[in-house]
C-alpha cells in the first residue's frame, strides 16, 4: 500500500488545478491587449507553449485584429510564421501590423499544414505561430501539435471551422469569434479555470471607428478612363 | 607527433551492401574476408573457397572488388579530413592521421578516438585504431590489433616487442623461414639483433623500417591530397529501385562531403546528387538546398531523408554521385545576441520544410512600392527588412487570389446581403505601361464595406461594375 498523498501537495501539481480558480501555465502569458479578456484568461493573457483555438463564424471580423498586440508582442523576439493562409496576405497591411522581416509564410495544405506546424513550433525558434485547419484535420493531429508547442514560448492559435464547436479538443483554451456591431464578440468554449458563461465583446481595431448607420455621400462617378 | 593509424580489416566485405546470411569476399580461389555469420560458421580469412562452401553450403559468394575498395577508402580519407589535416593512405586497407595538433579541439584522446569510432559505425565501417608517436609503429599496433595507445618514443621498444614479426611489411616466404630457423617470433627478438646482420640477411629495408618505427629515421609520408572540387561517386552493390534505399549509400558520400568541407572551413548552401541508371538513360538530379551555408551532416541527412521519401526513381540505379559546386567559406560561429540564435535555429526547420513541401512553399513577405494592391506584395525567400509601404490609406490583411464578382441589386452591390459602404473612395489609378499578367492597367474606386453576416470587405468598382478584393481580418 502506498501512502495517502495530502491534498495540498496534489494541488501543487502544475496539471492539477480547482475547478473555481485558474490553473498556472509554467511557460507564462502573453497579454492580449484587451483588458476585458485578460481577466477571462487563466494568467491573464494568451498561453504560451500552448494551443489557442480560435473558431470565426465568419472570415473578416476582426479574428486577426483580435490577436494584433499579442503578435506585435512576440514579434519583438522571434518570427511569427502563417501556416496555410486562407488567403493572400497583402504586405503594406502586415508591415504595418508588424516587422515584416519577422513574418514567415508556409504555404501547405491539410495533414501537411499540421505537420509543418509540428515541426516549426517543436523548434522552439519561434515567437508565435498562426495556423488554419481544415474540418478533416482530427482531434489526434491537435494533440500532437499541442504536445510540440509544449515547453516553448511560443503561443500557438489554430482557426478552425466554427462547426467544430460542439466537438471535443485537445487544445486547453478555445474561443467562439462572431461579429457583433461594435467589434468583435468572444465566447470561451473552454478554459481551464471555471466555466465562462458571458460573452466578451471586445473593441478590436476596425478600419472604420463607427459604422454609420445611413448610406453617407452619393457615389461619385463610375471610374472612367479619358480616351484623349 | 601523434599518429593514428586506422587499419580497416572488413574494407572488402564493406563495399557490398550489409548481410545477415553468411557471406564471404574471395579472390583467387581463397577466402578474403567473412562476415559474422560467416565467421559463426567456421568460415575464416585464409580459407580456401571449396573448404568454406563445404562449412556452410548457402555462403553467398563476393568476388573481391579492388576498384570499389580504392574509392571507398578514397571517401573515407575525405571523411577524416574532418579531424586533421594531414592525412595520407598507408598500404592497402590503411589511413593514417596525425593528430596531434588536434587533440585539444576534440577534448582529448579518448573523446576523439570514441568520435572516429561513432563516425566509422555510422557509415557502417569499423577500424582497429593503432597509436604511435611514429607512422609506422602505428600502422604495426593496428596490424596486430593492438589498440592500446603508445604515447612515448621512449616507450615505443616495450610497446612494439610482443607484435607478431609479421606485421612487417615485404618479407619473401624464402625470409619468413628464415626467420623461423632463427627463431624469430616477435618483434622483440628481431630487434636485439644486431642492424648489420640483418642487412646482410634480409636487405637494407628491414633495418631502415625499424629505424622508421622507434623514431629514429625519418620517415616522411606522401599526404593525401584532398580533390579541389567535391565530385565523389559510389557505385551501388546491386541496382536500386526504391529511393528510400539510396539513404545509405548516400549517407558515406555525406559524410565523406562533410569531413571535405570541414578541412575548408566551407560550407554549403545547396549541393546535387546525380542518380546514374543504366542503359545510356540520363542520369537524374536531386537538389538538396540548404536555408544558410552548412557544414553539418546530421543537416545535409534530415534534408536527404524529407527529398527522398516524396522521390519516385523513374528507372533503377546503379551508380550515385554527390556533386558540390559551390562552397562557400563559413564565419567562425560566435554566440549571437538574442534574434540571432532564434534564426539559427529556424533555419534547419525551414530547409525540411522546404525539402517536403518544395522550394517556393516557404517564404517572407516583402513590400513593393507600386499602388496596385496586387502587385504590392513580393514572396522573397529570406525574410528581410524591405522597403516600407507605399500607400497610407486601409488596407486589409487578407487579399482574394483574384477580384470577385460582386452581384448588384438596385445599385447596391451584394455579398451575403446588400453591402454597407463605410468608408471611401479611394481611387487607385496605375500600371497604364504594364501589360494584362503583370498587374495592368487599373482604374479602380475603393471602398471599405460591411455586410449584414458582419464582414469587413474591401470592395471596388471599375467599369466593369463591383469586386470583392479583399477581407479586413
Amino acid at each position: 500500500m502506498s501512502m495517502p498523498v495530502p491534498l495540498d501537495e496534489v494541488l501543487l501539481r502544475p496539471d492539477v488545478w480547482r475547478g473555481d480558480r485558474f490553473a498556472p501555465n509554467e511557460a507564462g502569458e502573453v497579454a492580449s491587449g484587451f483588458a476585458a479578456l485578460d481577466a477571462e484568461l487563466p494568467g491573464g493573457g494568451w498561453p504560451r507553449g500552448a494551443l489557442t483555438e480560435l473558431l470565426p463564424a465568419q472570415r473578416g471580423i476582426g479574428e486577426l485584429a483580435l490577436l494584433q498586440p499579442a503578435l506585435r508582442h512576440c514579434a519583438e523576439v522571434a518570427p511569427v510564421a502563417l501556416v496555410a493562409a486562407p488567403f493572400l496576405p497583402h504586405a503594406p497591411a502586415w508591415a504595418a501590423a508588424l516587422p515584416l522581416e519577422r513574418l514567415l509564410l508556409v504555404e501547405a495544405s491539410g495533414r501537411e499544414a499540421a505537420w509543418a506546424a509540428e515541426a516549426l513550433l517543436a523548434s522552439g525558434a519561434l515567437g508565435a505561430l498562426l495556423l488554419w485547419l481544415p474540418a478533416q484535420v482530427d482531434a489526434r493531429s491537435l494533440r500532437r501539435l499541442q504536445l510540440a508547442a509544449e515547453g516553448h514560448r511560443a503561443p500557438a492559435f489554430v482557426f478552425r471551422p466554427p462547426a467544430l464547436a460542439r466537438s471535443a479538443s485537445p487544445a486547453p483554451l478555445r474561443l467562439a469569434l462572431s461579429a457583433a456591431p461594435q467589434g468583435l464578440q468572444v465566447d470561451l468554449l473552454k478554459r481551464r479555470g471555471p466555466p465562462c458563461s458571458k460573452a466578451l465583446l471586445l473593441p478590436v481595431a476596425r478600419p472604420v471607428a463607427q459604422r454609420p448607420q445611413p448610406q453617407a455621400a452619393p457615389l461619385p462617378l463610375r471610374p472612367q478612363r479619358v480616351q484623349v | 607527433m601523434l599518429w593514428l593509424c586506422l587499419r580497416f580489416p572488413c574494407l572488402a566485405l564493406e563495399v557490398f551492401p550489409p548481410e545477415s546470411e553468411p557471406a564471404v569476399v574471395v579472390a583467387l580461389q581463397r577466402v578474403q574476408a567473412a562476415n559474422e555469420a560467416a565467421q559463426a560458421a567456421g568460415i575464416q580469412p585464409g580459407l580456401r573457397l571449396a573448404a568454406a562452401l563445404a562449412l556452410a553450403p548457402g555462403v553467398l559468394v563476393h568476388e573481391r572488388q579492388p576498384a570499389r575498395e580504392a574509392a571507398w577508402l578514397h571517401m573515407l580519407a575525405c571523411w577524416s579530413e574532418a579531424f586533421t589535416p594531414q592525412v595520407s593512405l598507408a598500404a592497402e586497407g590503411e589511413l593514417l592521421l596525425e593528430i596531434g595538433g588536434c587533440l585539444r579541439l576534440f577534448g582529448g584522446l579518448p573523446a576523439l578516438r570514441e568520435r572516429v569510432r561513432a563516425g566509422l559505425a555510422e557509415q557502417g565501417s569499423f577500424a582497429v585504431q593503432g597509436l604511435a608517436p611514429t607512422p609506422r609503429a602505428a600502422q604495426w599496433l593496428a596490424r596486430a590489433g593492438v589498440e592500446e595507445a603508445c604515447l612515448e618514443v621512449e616507450a615505443l621498444p616495450a610497446a612494439l616487442a610482443p607484435l607478431p614479426v609479421q606485421v612487417v611489411e615485404g618479407f619473401t616466404p624464402a625470409q619468413q623461414r628464415t626467420l623461423a630457423a632463427l627463431g624469430v617470433r616477435s618483434l622483440g627478438d628481431l630487434l636485439v639483433l644486431p642492424a648489420a646482420g640483418l642487412q646482410r640477411r634480409f636487405g637494407a629495408g628491414l633495418p631502415l623500417q625499424l629505424a622508421q618505427a622507434l623514431g629514429e629515421r625519418p620517415d616522411p609520408r606522401a599526404a593525401f591530397i584532398f580533390p579541389e572540387h567535391f565530385a565523389e561517386r559510389l557505385e551501388l552493390p546491386a541496382k536500386v529501385s526504391e529511393a528510400a534505399m539510396l539513404l545509405f549509400a548516400l549517407r558515406r558520400l555525406l559524410a565523406a562531403l562533410a569531413g571535405w568541407l570541414a578541412a575548408r572551413a566551407s560550407g554549403l548552401s545547396s549541393c546535387r546528387i546525380l542518380l546514374e541508371h543504366e542503359d545510356g538513360l540520363p542520369a537524374s538530379e536531386l537538389p538538396l538546398n540548404f536555408a544558410e551555408p552548412t557544414a553539418d551532416l546530421a543537416r545535409f541527412e534530415r534534408v536527404l531523408r524529407e527529398r527522398l521519401e516524396h522521390y519516385r526513381l523513374t528507372a533503377p540505379v546503379w551508380r550515385v554521385q554527390v556533386l558540390a559546386d559551390e562552397a562557400q567559406p563559413l564565419a567562425g560561429r560566435s554566440l549571437g545576441l538574442f534574434g540571432q540564435e532564434a534564426a539559427q535555429a529556424l533555419a534547419p526547420v525551414i530547409e525540411r520544410l522546404r525539402a517536403r513541401l518544395g522550394e517556393a512553399a516557404v517564404h517572407g513577405l516583402a513590400c513593393v512600392a507600386d499602388h496596385r494592391p496586387e502587385c504590392a506584395s513580393r514572396a522573397v525567400p529570406e525574410a528581410q527588412a524591405g522597403v516600407r509601404p507605399a500607400v497610407a490609406g486601409t488596407r486589409p490583411l487578407w487579399l482574394l487570389p483574384r477580384p470577385q464578382a460582386l452581384g448588384e441589386r438596385a445599385g447596391v452591390p451584394q455579398h451575403e446581403g446588400a453591402i454597407l459602404r463605410l468608408a471611401g473612395p479611394e481611387r487607385i489609378e496605375s500600371g497604364w505601361w504594364s501589360e494584362v499578367g503583370q498587374g495592368g492597367d487599373v482604374t479602380r474606386d475603393y471602398f471599405v464595406a460591411s455586410n449584414p453576416r458582419g464582414e469587413w470587405l474591401w470592395v471596388f468598382r471599375d467599369a466593369q461594375g463591383w469586386w470583392l478584393h479583399g477581407l479586413f481580418a
